[in-house]
């Protein structure tokens, strides 16, 4: 499988007048093509820093981000959709902003959306949709740019549980059918057992790499996987190497 | 929302309390109103207190009746409501370009912030004789007056609309790789509306210190031109007239802009 993405010895210090802060230091991954990969870390140990730099909106301080060539979609905790544009021109945005706004590229975005059930919503403003409603909006506007790589921030923090654990199901099936690799940052270690191949653990600050693991499960769902014996002794494995 | 036709007997019990609170609070607006007017009027014709000195309702209605008459009405209030409006659009205009410019720049904001922060404490008042000396007498002294008060409360109102723009959208347009220009008319300007909508408030209200201000310090002519005047030779059934066409003016300006405020910013919570 081809690398779609590399962190080489990555370290990344921010600079204040108080000081100096080492967010990463020395971080190793690597992510194929076609994988879900989940990092999970305790809060506040830089994972947002780490996706930034995948996106490359930051320059790291120390090693190397390799990127193949691939396009990225950065989802985030809260879907941030515009509240004064409607649905249909929330999803148009990155296709505005990369100057890409055809006649084509709106006829697949829109097909995207009538794919993933938003047909209804489409003329309605963000504030009457349910918070699952909207996050699959903001999904979908991801994808309208047609991104090699999703990077999802926590995209399911901001909702409550049960909502979570459906948007989750229906984010994962979106993903799939898409075939999409995604690169979840999540400190939920059931969210990242639920959809994962591939689990990375960070440390606390400054974070580095301290455990990897190849999940497999017979199921793909997350909704099932929950349900599978090994989900629980996956658990524990992750919360053990997350609380050393 | 859905249009519903069949409520239950509680709803319906429920907007009929909510309609006979809001006929409530109306008729007492009128009353208060009402009752205000009609205890000045019996007062100034039964003098209980000096209506030479009170005025009246009657006597402005006549005295407005008169201006009208003898045709100075009109060339009055398009006199102040010309000097207002140029200044309240000038000011706007500009203090909206140039919070443009400060949220652009960093370094252009740190370095202007002092004397924003003076220039925004100066009472502008102290610079009439300057004006005078610059603009000269006429009204192009009284709109210099009405932008000066209202610019810097604009620039600052609208910089701090600019600079509270969402922290996460700014990060997802960035990850889209949007450009600075594209941030600003995609996100900062639409985010801001409400701002701007609050802004154009304020500068309503300074629009008319600006502009009656101005013409206690030079005119010719004017709303505040007969305030003074008729404060000079004690005609103060004038003065209460002037003011009265002042409140009247200054509320139909403010409605103008709470009418904009409900066409632009329906959708948003």
């Amino acid at each position: 499988m081809k690398e779609v993405l590399r962190f080489e010895n990555v370290s990344m210090h921010y600079h204040s007048m108080q000081g100096e802060t080492v967010a990463l230091e020395n971080v190793n991954f690597a992510v194929s093509e076609g994988e879900f990969v989940a990092i999970i870390g305790p809060s506040g140990c830089g994972k947002t820093t780490l996706l930034s730099l995948a996106a490359g909106l930051l320059p790291p301080t120390k090693g190397k981000v390799a990127t193949s060539g691939v396009s990225f979609g950065y989802m985030l905790q809260k879907d941030e959709l515009f509240p004064w544009r409607t649905i249909e021109k929330n999803i148009f945005l990155p296709l505005e902003i990369k100057r890409a706004d055809t006649p084509q590229n709106r006829a697949r975005a829109l097909a995207l959306a009538e794919k993933y059930g938003l047909k209804q919503f489409l003329k309605n403003y963000p504030a009457s949709l349910s918070g699952g409603m909207r996050q699959r909006a903001a999904l979908i506007r991801t994808l309208a740019v047609d991104p090699d790589v999703l990077l999802l921030d926590e995209p399911f923090s901001a909702l409550d549980y049960q909502t979570r654990l459906s948007v989750c199901d229906d984010v994962y099936k979106i993903i799939r059918t898409e075939k999409k690799t995604a690169l979840l940052i999540t400190h939920d270690i059931s969210e990242a057992i639920s959809v994962a191949d591939k689990i990375f653990v960070l440390s606390k600050r400054p974070a580095s790499v301290v455990a990897s693991h190849a999940l497999s499960f017979p199921e793909s769902e997350p909704l099932k996987r929950r349900e599978n014996k090994d989900f629980s002794r996956w658990f524990e494995v992750l919360w053990k190497e997350l609380n050393v | 929302m859905k249009k519903q036709q069949n409520f239950s007997s509680e709803h319906l019990l429920y907007l009929k309390g909510v309609r006979k609170k809001s006929v409530i609070v109306n008729v007492a607006r009128c009353a208060i109103l009402l009752l205000f007017l009609l205890i000045w009027e019996l007062s100034a014709r039964f003098e209980w207190v000096n209506p030479f000195i009170t005025s009246s309702p009657s006597r402005i209605a006549k005295t407005i009746g008169d201006l009208y008459k003898n045709g100075t009405l009109f060339y009055h209030v398009g006199t102040t409501l010309w000097e207002t409006l140029a200044g309240f659009f000038i000011a706007v205009g500009l203090g909206y370009a140039i919070a443009l410019l400060l949220w652009w720049s960093e370094i252009f904001r740190r370095i202007s912030e002092p004397y924003f922060v003076v220039l925004n404490a100066l009472p502008k008042i102290a610079l009439g004789p300057l004006i005078i000396i610059w603009c000269g007498t006429g009204s192009k002294a009284i709109v210099f007056m009405t932008i000066l008060i209202g610019l810097i409360v604009a620039i600052l109102n609208m910089l701090n609309g600019f600079m509270s723009t969402d922290e996460n959208k700014l990060l997802l347009l960035k990850s889209m790789g949007a450009s600075k220009i594209q941030i600003l008319t995609k996100l900062v300007i639409p985010s801001s509306l409400p701002n701007f909508i609050s802004m154009l408030k304020i500068n309503v209200g300074m629009a008319w210190i600006g502009s009656i201000m101005g013409e206690y310090i030079v005119s010719k002519a004017g709303i505040g031109y007969l305030i003074v005047y008729g404060g000079q030779v004690f005609k103060l059934d004038l003065v209460m007239s002037a003011v009265f066409i002042l409140c009247v003016l200054a509320a139909a300006m403010y409605a103008l802009v709470s009418l904009l405020e409900r066409l632009v910013i329906k959708n948003r919570k």
